[in-house]
């Protein structure tokens, strides 16, 4: 599903974030990227989803060079993506329920349908009661996870979640990670970028830590 | 849901959140179409008008005296010799004098002590259609004034003259608030448009993220300027509907507006207006899309 090869990205002046990097993840994957703070983990998943561009190397995405992609071709691989930004990227203006939409709307699904996915994503996420809230009445643990919400909402093939449990507490780290494996059990490739150690150490996942934006190592959980 | 809707609801959005921008340019649209149409109106009638007086036009060569068969013949040939004409006429000094006994009417009586050749004998030259510009008529009434034994040439020369500045200036009129309406209907547009671009700068980003198509994203902008368009206009020509209508009832009777035969547009123009209008603000729209809305 993603393949990377000799990825680099410095920045002006000469801030290198990631340098070298060569991976590839397979279709239906639950793939772990771990590492400090500024170890270049959300560049990386950014130059995944075509937020960025690599200053050298290769990224393929589906088959796609991502960096090649424009118009609609771009859009379209992107509805397909599904990405839980550090950020959240929520409109505050717009109820937890438009935000959540957007990601369906964008590719013209039944309003009916809409309606009763977002009702299941928020019941999954404990956040029935918030349909009509606000995003910007919410507190941050809430934000989180409507963020999360909205990009598995689409059914993607791919989905990227940047810090998923940042705020939240063990019980709904633990519904949050239902909700991913639920997804990737339905087929979605997942990447998770993260530094609590609690969401993947059980598991038979692979693991690929970054330490100054190089792979410091990549290996299989065998627990 | 499908691309037309959630272009429709994403317009709707845009006018709700950013309604008093567009309050302000949708009554800028509508009195620039107001402006340009009610001097338009007034041009297309005074064309109407202009049209109806050339259809009476008529020179009148005074002569020195009634001319023989032979110089009857000759003067023909001397006048179709600058152009053709519709018709001559020649008006003996007997004929004249009947037909202004006729005008008279009962009051004729009042010419019994006069003689009867006292009137001088004319011709009556009636040019053609094409030839009806001011400056052609004045060129051929200063050539029929060369005709021999012609004395004066008469086409109410002041009233043509006066009547032809009144359009001209009309017309520039037309133009300046022609221009007018291109301006700031465009420029009215744009800046509104740029104004919601950047007010829903997160949610366009947002978008993009998602994997909306640029179509999706641009359409609802363009939309935007094209309701503009539409509503100032329709907005506009009621508003001179009304405004005819009112000076229709209050300058009815005999009058100038008798003259002119004043009437409303055909309903061609109307379109032609509303259309016009509508691409001027969707042009608008879409110079600020292509300036400021980068995907």
């Amino acid at each position: 599903m993603i393949e990377m090869i000799k990825v680099s990205r410095t920045y002006v002046p000469d801030i290198t974030a990631l340098s070298d990097i060569s991976f590839a993840v397979d279709t239906g994957e639950l793939f772990f990227l771990i590492g400090r703070s500024g170890a270049g983990k959300t560049t990386l998943l950014k130059l995944i989803c075509n937020m960025d561009t690599p200053s050298k190397g290769l990224i393929e995405v589906a088959g796609h060079n991502i960096n090649n992609l424009k118009g609609n071709k771009l859009a379209h691989l992107r509805q397909k993506i599904g990405v839980a930004y550090q950020d959240f990227k929520l409109l505050s203006d717009r109820t937890v329920a438009e935000n959540i939409a957007i990601a369906m709307e964008v590719s013209y699904k039944k309003a009916s349908a809409i309606r009763l996915r977002v009702r299941d994503l928020l019941d999954q996420l404990q956040l029935a009661d918030k349909h009509d809230t606000l995003t910007g009445d919410l507190s941050r643990g809430e934000q989180q996870r409507v963020a999360l919400a909205r990009s598995v909402a689409n059914s993607p093939r791919l989905i990227l979640v940047d810090e998923p449990t940042g705020n939240l507490d063990a019980t709904t780290t633990e519904r949050v990670m239902e909700l991913l494996n639920r997804s990737n059990k339905a087929g979605a490739t997942i990447v998770i970028a993260t530094h609590d150690a609690s969401i993947y150490k059980d598991g038979n996942h692979r693991v690929m830590e970054l330490r100054n934006g190089k792979i410091h190592s990549l290996s299989r959980n065998s627990r | 849901m499908n691309f037309w809707f959630a272009v429709f609801r994403q317009a709707g959005r845009n006018l709700r959140q950013t309604w008093t921008s567009q309050l302000m340019t949708f009554l800028t649209v509508s009195l620039s179409v107001l402006i340009f149409a009610f001097f338009y109106l007034i041009y297309t009638n005074m064309i109407g008008a202009s049209d109806r007086l050339s259809d009476d036009l008529r020179l009148i060569v005074y002569l020195e005296d009634d001319p023989g068969p032979e110089m009857q013949e000759q003067l023909r040939r001397k006048i179709n010799n600058f152009d053709k004409t519709e018709a001559i006429l020649f008006i003996s000094k007997a004929e004249a004098y009947e037909r202004f006994a006729k005008q008279l009417g009962k009051d004729s009586d009042i010419l019994t002590d006069m003689p009867k050749d006292f009137l001088p004998a004319s011709i009556e030259v009636v040019p053609l259609k094409s030839l009806r510009g001011y400056n052609q008529i004045k060129l051929f009434s200063e050539y029929l004034a060369t005709l021999p034994g012609s004395e004066k040439v008469q086409y109410g020369q002041e009233w043509v003259e006066r009547f032809y500045y009144v359009t001209r200036l009309v017309t520039i009129v037309v133009l300046l608030s022609g221009t007018l309406l291109i301006l700031t209907a465009t420029f009215m547009v744009a800046y509104t448009i740029r104004l919601t671009i950047m007010g829903r700068h997160e949610e366009l980003e947002l978008l993009k993220l998602v994997g909306a198509t640029n179509n999706y994203i641009r359409t609802p902008f363009l939309l935007e300027g094209t309701i503009q368009g539409f509503m100032g206009s329709i907005i506009g020509l009621c508003a001179l509907y009304i405004l005819f209508q009112w000076i229709s009832r209050h300058f009815a009777g005999p009058g100038l507006l008798n003259i002119f035969n004043f009437s409303f547009f055909p309903p061609m123009v109307i379109v032609c207006i509303i259309f016009g209008s509508i691409g001027l603000c969707t042009i608008g729209s879409f110079t600020s899309i292509q300036k400021f809305l980068k995907i």
